[in-house]
């Protein structure tokens, strides 16, 4: 508009009208200035699985992990497990043994002929199909997850088959069952009285995994528990992916594939259920427990006490029309599992009803149901006051389902959680392996997760820490020494090089080209990602300048003179002296002063929004620009409670955005206690303000 | 289907010349090629633990004018019946000879190495080939004409829980298994599971409309979109599952008597479902190959039912002069061969859907067993009696070969299907070909 009281013109009213109209009338403008409001929206995929398993798990018995790793051994001098030739009990840290021609090591064996058993759990870290892989020259079985059935049933040794391999779907963050048996003797007929005559016949076990996306690596025990946990039902039914265009996964729309996918799911939930009726239900065919089991499995699901004509439609019809009581139950699951009411979030009721609030800390939370403890509060009253819902968020975040949660939020925040192609240079980066590419991921997820879950939980310490886990085969390539077969474990890099997850080589290696670094990618994730600066798409597809057309250049004057274009610079002024400060970090991440011979140079500076620009030396300065930088915390909690609560933050009044900067501030930027105060916040939604001007904007907007 | 195109044309569609001709004539792919459009079909049964040759095996050759005790239940199935003697399974190496018996009767191959001992011999593992039941299941998947849902069922009559050597005869490939389902509801479950879930959904679909509309009632004006655009899915897969009911399967979906559990005592039970369920699935067309396995080699079946009380393995090591034994054993046989007949009987009772005749005219059953004989553990006159129409041999009749390897029988399947493969299993025991005289006069 023009400014001043000033009369509007013949020649000013055209352009006037076209302002208004597309401010504010235009069907964009009207999309932009629709108030954000909390949307009824179905689970998303991650929520539907975590919530199936946890409602089947909750008529099991509940076990928590302790923090002992490993697994239960026990050794035998005999071809089977009797508890008299028995000879040692102990805990392995896993399983990757090599006997030769000996017996195990630590008690007296015949070394022709003894047994082993390992039991415990396995701990997925990401949701996808595991490979397991077994190798030995002698019997194996594997079980994982389901204990009556082997995925891995090798008790005949055949041939040279010594690598057994079995694939199974799992859900991240949670802990399987699991059992392996070793026999090195002969089966059916004994003729062990002979083996005096016989050579011995090496002998040797492993117990390896091929993670989603990730390269075969011997089960680590920080992925092992010696307690044996109840078996999880898993929904291994494929979904269609979530829509992620706001930068979270969110349930805002639905299509045929998923509706189909939740019929397979529900499909697959019931035939389950059917196939441990008993174990779950404690019959198969009494009615009255079944109808009990159901009554419960349906209240569970609603997430609320059932009235009597939803009690009516859901179980007692279904009694009455099924031929038997076990078709029956399969009819209650599959209907329930189709239903509104367990498949969407938020779904009409009064502001305050405890069960809801129940609901929405346990999903910001878990991305899963309620759990026994918080249902009971809800019921009791218990769950009214701000002060009793941040107790329950409390104690909910301390379950390992909260840190899965978080750390698929880091991973996505990151933009990491689509596993960048790390592939290298070989020639460039010999000693940049498959093998260096998948340790370095789980150094980021060691590294995050022991600052992001330790006391202090410090979003500070993220950007500034310089105490990274290496293990023995990346020491050598980041200048740590380690002896080769070094597990992981913290060490301290230098502090004038290293600062925290932005000077992580994983994540240098991740945006960076295959032979060089990549201040445009590295400058887009901290502008976005860092900053909250939003940046529209280049005006056209781009190549970058390949580096043997400008060979006396260094990398950051390729980039400055490609991005030289005053069309670029609207956002590369921004994006490059962002990305320049880490030029120090080579495409594998390893730290580097010169380039080509010249001196590199680190110099970089940002303009904050309504603030005066700020110059950096290099990454350093940079971190600590961020950990101190309001703007930065703005955009951290904003994605964060998004990720968490998959609903607009907008849609919560500009006071809670304020309010939970605020509580970030004051609790001394610590993540833990930001995530117990969004889901708080988030558990009491304000009721959507109407905003006046778009009511009367369906009127004809002016010629 | 019609094959009107010449010899000519046809080696002409190969993209092979003139000039190569006569060589192919000689082969016997191409001197009769199979061109047969029924539906062919292949039933392996296997019994365990060897037979008494005396009240089993014809005395003459040629036609067969009367079956010993032995095999009487397949008195009416005479005409349509091929006995054959004199076919030894030639396969040595690892393992004892039950192990072998089981494990190179369908692969025609060597064992590999392994770690499961028998009473005598190396120990072994399993086998180190695909068996003939599996290697024509994926020939006839391959083709669209013949593929069916399955390709091949494995039924299995009371096969211990234990997978080794002595348990298992069908192989998908070196060193791989296959498990033979023995209990007929979970046979029932995978063939017609899919149906009984379409109707488990249908019959909630109702209840989860209605409170749709409850739900969408609840909702502000805004929200109410998302879930009727879900509601009209689940009308849409309402109509859906109407419109698929109405598609023909050939056959009723049969009713398994309730709670016929595993046990020695239901083997009469368990048979009989099993025979069923794979007459359906041919009825069906589910499948085109099947095994159907009773126990397992060294089986010990207690046919208390027969007077019986004696396991049959610890009863088939009892010397020949045993005649109390011997009869067991023959009554033991007899009522293998009472399942062999039941299941002829209701093949030809079922009419060839969409077809000429009944399922038997395209069927051949094959019965076998892992031993000639129990208390020899002889791997020579390996049973084998053929029943049924589907490879078109000459039936009604009793033939003596000569110690000819049972690589060759299997050969004569494969061709009997127009796979015509020169080699399967062990090639040392191929270089003849399929057997001679199974066709003709």
């Amino acid at each position: 508009m023009p400014p001043g009281p000033k009369k509007c013109s013949v020649t000013d009213a055209p352009k006037v009208a076209a302002y208004i109209h597309d401010a504010f009338y235009s069907p964009l403008a009207q999309e932009r200035n629709r108030p954000a409001r909390v949307a009824l929206s179905r689970l998303t995929v991650r929520q539907l699985k975590n919530a199936v398993t946890d409602l089947v798990g909750s008529f099991r018995t509940q076990v928590s992990p302790g923090e002992a790793q490993g697994l239960r051994a026990e050794y035998f001098r005999a071809n089977q497990f009797r508890g008299e030739d028995r000879v040692i009990e102990r805990i392995d840290p896993e399983v990757r043994f090599n006997y030769g021609q000996q017996g195990p090591s630590g008690g007296k064996f015949d070394p022709h002929q003894f047994s082993m058993r390992w039991q415990g759990s396995l701990v997925a870290p990401d949701t996808g199909v595991y490979e397991i892989v077994v190798r030995t020259e002698h019997a194996t079985n594997l079980w994982v997850n389901d204990l009556e059935k082997p995925i891995i049933d090798a008790w005949v040794q055949s041939g040279k088959d010594t690598e057994h391999t079995a694939s199974i779907y799992l859900v991240g963050g949670r802990a399987y069952p699991i059992r392996l048996d070793f026999s090195k003797s002969k089966q059916g007929v004994d003729d062990a009285e002979k083996n005096k005559d016989r050579p011995v016949p090496k002998a040797s076990i492993t117990l390896a995994w091929k993670r989603p996306q990730q390269i075969e690596e011997p089960i680590p025990s920080r992925c092992l528990i010696p307690t044996t946990f109840p078996e999880a039902f898993v929904v291994s039914t494929p979904f269609p992916p979530d829509d992620r265009s706001m930068g979270y996964e969110r349930g805002n729309s639905i299509s045929k594939e998923w509706d189909e996918a939740t019929t397979s799911a529900a499909l697959e939930t019931s035939d389950y259920i059917a196939a441990h009726l008993k174990e779950l239900a404690g019959s198969t065919d009494d009615k009255e427990k079944l109808m009990a089991f159901c009554r419960k499995f349906v209240e569970r699901a609603h997430r609320r006490p059932l009235s009597p004509a939803i009690e009516k439609l859901y179980i007692e019809r279904q009694f009455t029309t099924a031929p038997d009581p076990a078709t029956a139950v399969k009819r209650v699951v599959l209907l329930t599992m189709k239903s509104p009411r367990f498949l969407y979030r938020e779904l009409g009721t009064v502001e305050k009803d405890p069960y809801d609030i129940a609901s929405r800390l346990s999903f910001a939370l878990w991305d899963s149901l309620p759990d026994e403890t918080l249902l009971k509060a809800a019921a009791t009253g218990s769950l009214v006051t701000r002060k009793q819902v941040a107790q329950q968020a409390e104690r909910m975040v301390a379950d390992p389902r909260a840190w899965y949660k978080q750390r698929e939020f880091f991973l996505q925040w990151l933009k990491i959680d689509q596993h960048p192609d790390l592939a290298k240079d070989t020639k460039r980066f010999p000693l940049f392996t498959p093998a260096v590419a998948a340790d370095l991921r789980t150094s980021l997820d060691l590294t995050l997760e022991n600052v992001v879950r330790s006391e202090r939980s410090d979003f500070r310490e993220l950007l500034m820490t310089n105490r990274y886990f290496l293990n023995g085969r990346l020491a050598p390539i980041y200048g740590v020494t380690l002896p080769t077969n070094a597990p992981f474990q913290p060490v301290s890099l230098d502090p004038k090089e290293r600062s925290g997850v932005l000077t992580h080589p994983y994540l240098l290696a991740s945006f960076a080209y295959r032979s060089s670094s990549s201040p445009i990618h590295r400058g887009v994730l901290l502008t976005r990602s860092f900053m909250g600066r939003t940046l529209a798409a280049p005006p056209a597809a781009f190549v970058p300048l390949p580096a043997s057309l400008h060979p006396n250049l260094t990398t950051r004057q390729r980039v400055a003179l490609q991005t030289k274009p005053a069309a670029c610079m609207s956002c590369h002024s921004t994006i490059n002296p962002l990305g320049f400060t880490l030029e120090k970090f080579d495409a594998i991440g390893r730290f580097r002063s010169v380039e080509n011979g010249t001196p590199i140079n680190t110099a970089g500076s940002y303009e904050p929004r309504g603030g005066q620009p700020v110059k950096f030396a290099g990454a350093r300065d940079l971190s600590r620009y961020i950990a101190g930088s309001e703007e930065a915390h703005t955009a951290f909690v904003e994605k964060f409670f998004q990720y968490l609560v998959k609903q607009p933050i907008r849609a919560y009044g500009a006071q809670s955005r304020n309010d939970l900067q605020g509580s970030f501030r004051t609790n001394k930027y610590n993540m833990r206690q930001l995530t117990v105060a969004i889901a708080t916040e988030a558990a009491f939604p304000k009721k959507a303000s109407s905003f006046k001007g778009t009511q009367t904007a369906t009127a004809q907007s002016p010629q | 289907m019609t094959y009107r195109n010449t010899r000519r044309e046809f080696i002409q569609n190969l993209g092979v010349s003139a000039a190569v001709l006569p060589f192919l004539s000689n082969l016997p792919c191409f001197a009769a090629p199979n061109r047969s459009a029924r539906k062919q079909r292949l039933v392996i049964i296997f019994s365990p633990d060897g037979i008494v040759p005396s009240t089993f095996w014809p005395d003459t050759e040629g036609k067969i004018v009367s079956f010993k005790e032995s095999l009487t239940p397949l008195d009416p199935f005479r005409e349509r019946t091929l006995l054959l003697n004199g076919v030894c399974d030639r396969i040595r190496g690892d393992g004892d000879g039950h192990m072998r018996g089981i494990g190179c009767l369908l692969t025609g191959v060597e064992l590999f190495p392994g770690n499961v001992q028998g009473g005598s011999d190396t120990p072994a593992g399993w086998s180190s080939g695909i068996s003939i039941d599996q290697e024509l299941k994926n020939f006839l998947q391959r083709d669209p004409a013949t593929r069916t849902r399955f390709g091949a069922l494995e039924f299995g009559v009371m096969v211990p829980e234990r997978a080794d050597t002595w348990t298992r005869m069908s192989y998908s490939g070196p060193n791989k298994p296959v498990t033979p389902i023995d209990d007929p509801y979970q046979m029932f479950s995978k063939l017609y599971g899919r149906l009984r879930d379409q109707e488990s959904l249908k019959s909630v679909l109702d209840d989860l409309k209605q409170d749709f509309d409850k739900v969408g009632s609840q909702v502000g004006k805004q929200d109410r979109q998302i879930l009727e655009e879900h509601a009209t899915l689940v009308r849409e897969t309402e109509q859906e599952l109407s419109a698929e009911n109405k598609v023909d399967r050939g056959h009723p979906v049969p009713v398994l008597e309730p709670g016929v559990h595993r046990d020695n005592d239901r083997m009469p039970q368990l048979s009989k479902m099993q025979i069923d369920l794979l007459v359906n699935s041919f009825a069906g067309d589910f499948a085109r190959v099947a095994t159907l396995q009773y126990t397992n080699s060294v089986g010990q079946a207690r046919m208390r039912w027969l007077g019986v009380e004696e396991g049959q393995h610890d009863l088939s090591h009892e010397p020949d002069n045993n005649t109390v034994a011997q009869e067991k054993l023959t009554k033991v046989t007899k009522w293998y061969s009472e399942q062999v007949a039941y299941l002829a009987k209701r093949l030809a009772e079922t009419p060839e859907p969409g077809g000429e005749g009944n399922l038997l005219d395209n069927t051949i059953i094959v019965w076998t067993n892992e031993l000639g004989q129990g208390n020899s553990h002889t791997l020579d006159n390996i049973p084998f009696v053929l029943v049924g129409g589907g490879m078109g041999f000459t039936m009604g009749r009793s033939l003596k070969y000569d110690n000819v390897a049972h690589n060759r029988l299997l050969l004569s399947l494969a061709h009997g299907f127009g796979h015509r493969i020169n080699r399967f299993g062990n090639p040392d025991f191929c270089a003849d070909g399929p057997l001679s005289k199974l066709t003709g006069r």
